[in-house]
């Protein structure tokens, strides 16, 4: 034996890091793919560090972009999404996004770098109390001050943003924080199981409900999407024969073709779904939250039915409508667990599925020009089943929810709560990094584009292959609608009619790009979007004078639905 | 009609400002507040209002709770005017 072998063994001390390696570290350890970003001076030590990352940034062209495209990628993977910004600036520049994240329950994870710790709270360069701003729209905040803890608040972050109902989070990183040096980070403790088991009795309540309803309905949001319940509800909607609606958010989570899919409710929903609130006995809420553009006037929505609401937010049930039966728990775990007698229901069914047929949308709308809804119909139906919309807010929002067809509710990305134009094409972009092997296509109108437009040039230099249709009406089109129909047709500032060339303006980002003027043009258009191995935009001239229909009026019931000329 | 909540929360950086924004924001005044210390957390009585009949105080209750960092939400007859209590008026 050497002496060198004989010698105690003693654990090697750890090598001490700095917190800027730690936060690659942290986000090395929870698996992430990309984090969305951008640099500045009160973030740069984590930059420095992050060329030894194992995760891939991407470099977006405004923060905002950032949000939203980690907003897109948690929607479509289920997984957190990252985004990141220096302070003051770069940091505000976030908040449209968390807002964003935070309405549609979308888990992200959100770091900013801050000034040094002596000078927060001084005015300095470049300083906002970023951690202050978003308090109202964070599921919860942290400002690290001490490196130690870094592993620890980020593997917290991460379980805080993903778990119960998801939502966006926020780290504050101190430029200090960032270059400090640490021997022994505090590790993280593994999170406790916080999942609440299910009151049997309330499950029997329910069941004994469903049994009794003449008229039950499922209302179906975005809760069976962040639960991943698509295949439960399904299933819970074959094996008991009832109709549903959906919100803008729960599109997709029923097959397009069922017969018992009645479509979105609301104030651009369709007759028969609105018409089956109006008259059903049951109303059974499926991670919905009454959001005022689903209900209407909120009094007048579903007179006649009893609710059981089931939710994993307990805050949600009671907020804004009463429920007989409240149940407090995951879709799809409730859903199983609920086995309701065989219904006597043929007679509602057979209604519904006749106000279906009924109401069938057209598409033989007249002239010669671009019908945005038959276009959308046909670009989804030609995509196929990997089909994915990230549109943007407006007209052309309502029609895709309305005319195309969605094969999960993971294949519609759109800014539900917070309605927030800009979202589009920077979803698109995450929503293709998180899906290579899909169609994903923005849908975007001439006011939403512009305002994330810079993004071009993100997919340029990533060679990302999204797909854009760029719905041009030359105005904020759902605004004139309303001013035309509520301000007795006072049309004020509504009109882009001097936009650029967006064809020309995508060329110039390196993107290819071709316009649609005619009816005649949408399929051939279509196939050469679907077939472009890049990223490429289609610019589509509409009637600028199209509406949205139906409509239900502000602060109106679902049941006083104008249905215009459609 | 002030009702009485005694909320135990975390002594986290933003905790009182998260619940004090929280309930102002889910259209609540706070009328009366105590706050007292109790090792890790902080022990905070409100007396909130709503500012109109729609407002249900269960529902912020509930609100509240999903804050991170609440440990525990409960009605009080009367836990406001204790040693150290800050009345205030918002």
């Amino acid at each position: 034996m050497t002496a060198s072998s004989a010698a105690p063994k003693i654990a090697p001390l750890p090598a001490p890091k700095t917190g800027a390696r730690l936060v690659v570290e942290a986000l090395d350890a929870q698996r992430v793919e990309f984090v969305f970003g951008y640099p500045g001076g009160a973030i740069m030590p984590v930059y420095d560090a992050i060329t030894e990352a194992s995760f891939k940034h991407i470099l977006v062209r405004h923060e905002q972009g950032a949000a939203f495209a980690a907003d897109a990628y948690a929607r479509v993977t289920g997984r957190v999404g990252v985004c990141m910004a220096t302070s003051g600036p770069g940091a505000t520049n976030l908040v449209t996004g968390i807002a964003n994240a935070m309405m549609d329950s979308v888990p992200l994870v959100c770091i900013t770098g801050n000034v040094a710790s002596p000078l927060m709270g001084t005015d300095a360069f470049q300083e906002v109390d970023i951690l202050g701003v978003t308090l109202p729209i964070v599921k919860h905040s942290w400002i690290v001050r001490d490196p130690a803890d870094i592993p620890a608040i980020f593997a917290e972050a991460f379980h805080i943003a993903a778990s119960g109902r998801p939502g966006p989070v926020l780290i504050d990183l101190p430029k200090d924080v960032q270059i400090g040096v640490v021997a022994a980070p505090v590790q993280a403790t593994p999170a406790k199981d916080t999942a609440r088991r299910l009151d049997p009795s309330q499950l029997r309540r329910a069941e004994a409900a469903i049994g009794l309803a003449e008229r039950p309905l499922l209302y179906i949001g975005g809760g069976v999407r962040i639960a991943n319940a698509v295949a439960e509800v399904r299933q819970f909607a074959r094996n008991t024969g009832i109709p549903a609606v959906s919100t803008l958010q729960g599109l997709g989570a029923l097959a397009p073709d069922w017969p018992g899919n009645l479509g979105m409710l609301g104030m651009h929903g369709t007759r028969e779904a609105n018409e089956a609130v109006q008259a059903c006995d049951l109303l059974i809420v499926l991670g919905a939250r009454f959001d005022d553009r689903a209900t209407g006037k909120l009094s007048g929505f579903a007179p006649h039915a009893r609710v059981i609401h089931i939710d994993i937010d307990a805050a949600e049930i009671g907020k804004l409508r009463d429920a007989h039966i409240a149940i407090t728990g995951d879709v799809k775990t409730v859903l199983p667990a609920l086995s309701p007698r065989p219904l006597a229901i043929t007679p509602w069914i057979e209604r519904c599925a006749r106000e279906r047929a009924r109401h069938e949308a057209r598409y033989d709308a007249p002239g010669e020009g671009v019908y945005a809804p038959a276009l959308l119909k046909e670009l989804s139906e030609r995509a196929g089943d990997t089909f994915v919309a990230a549109c943007d807010v407006g007209q052309h929002q309502m029609w895709a929810a309305q005319h195309c067809r969605f094969a999960s509710p993971f294949a519609h990305l759109t800014s539900g709560g917070l309605g927030a134009m800009g979202y589009g094409l920077p979803a698109g972009l995450g929503a293709k990094l998180a899906r290579p092997d899909a169609h994903v296509v923005t849908i975007s109108g001439d006011g939403s584009f512009i305002m994330n437009i810079q993004e071009l040039a993100t997919l340029k230099r990533y060679g990302i292959a999204l797909k854009i249709v760029l719905l041009d009406n030359a105005s904020l089109g759902l605004v004139r609608q309303w001013q035309e129909l509520f301000f007795d047709g006072n049309f004020s500032e509504i009109d882009l009619s001097d936009n650029p060339d967006f064809a020309a303006v995508a060329r110039a980002f390196g993107i290819d790009a071709f316009r649609i003027t005619k009816r005649e043009e949408v399929s051939a258009g279509i196939d050469r979007l679907l077939a472009a191995p890049g990223p490429c935009l289609a610019h589509v001239l509409i009637d600028p004078k199209e509406n949205v229909w139906p409509l239900v009026p502000p602060g109106k019931s679902n049941a006083e639905m104008m249905h215009g000329e459609a | 009609m002030t009702e009485m909540l005694l909320i135990q929360i975390d002594r986290s950086e933003g905790s009182l400002q998260r619940l004090i924004g929280l309930i102002e924001r889910r259209g609540f005044t706070i009328e009366r507040m105590s706050l007292a210390e109790a090792g890790l957390h902080r022990e905070v009585g409100i007396g909130v209002r709503a500012r109109d009949a729609g407002r249900a105080v269960d529902v912020l209750a509930r609100q509240i709770d999903r804050l991170i960092g609440v440990r525990r939400i409960a009605p009080s007859a009367d836990t406001v005017h204790s040693e150290g209590a800050v009345p205030c008026t918002a």
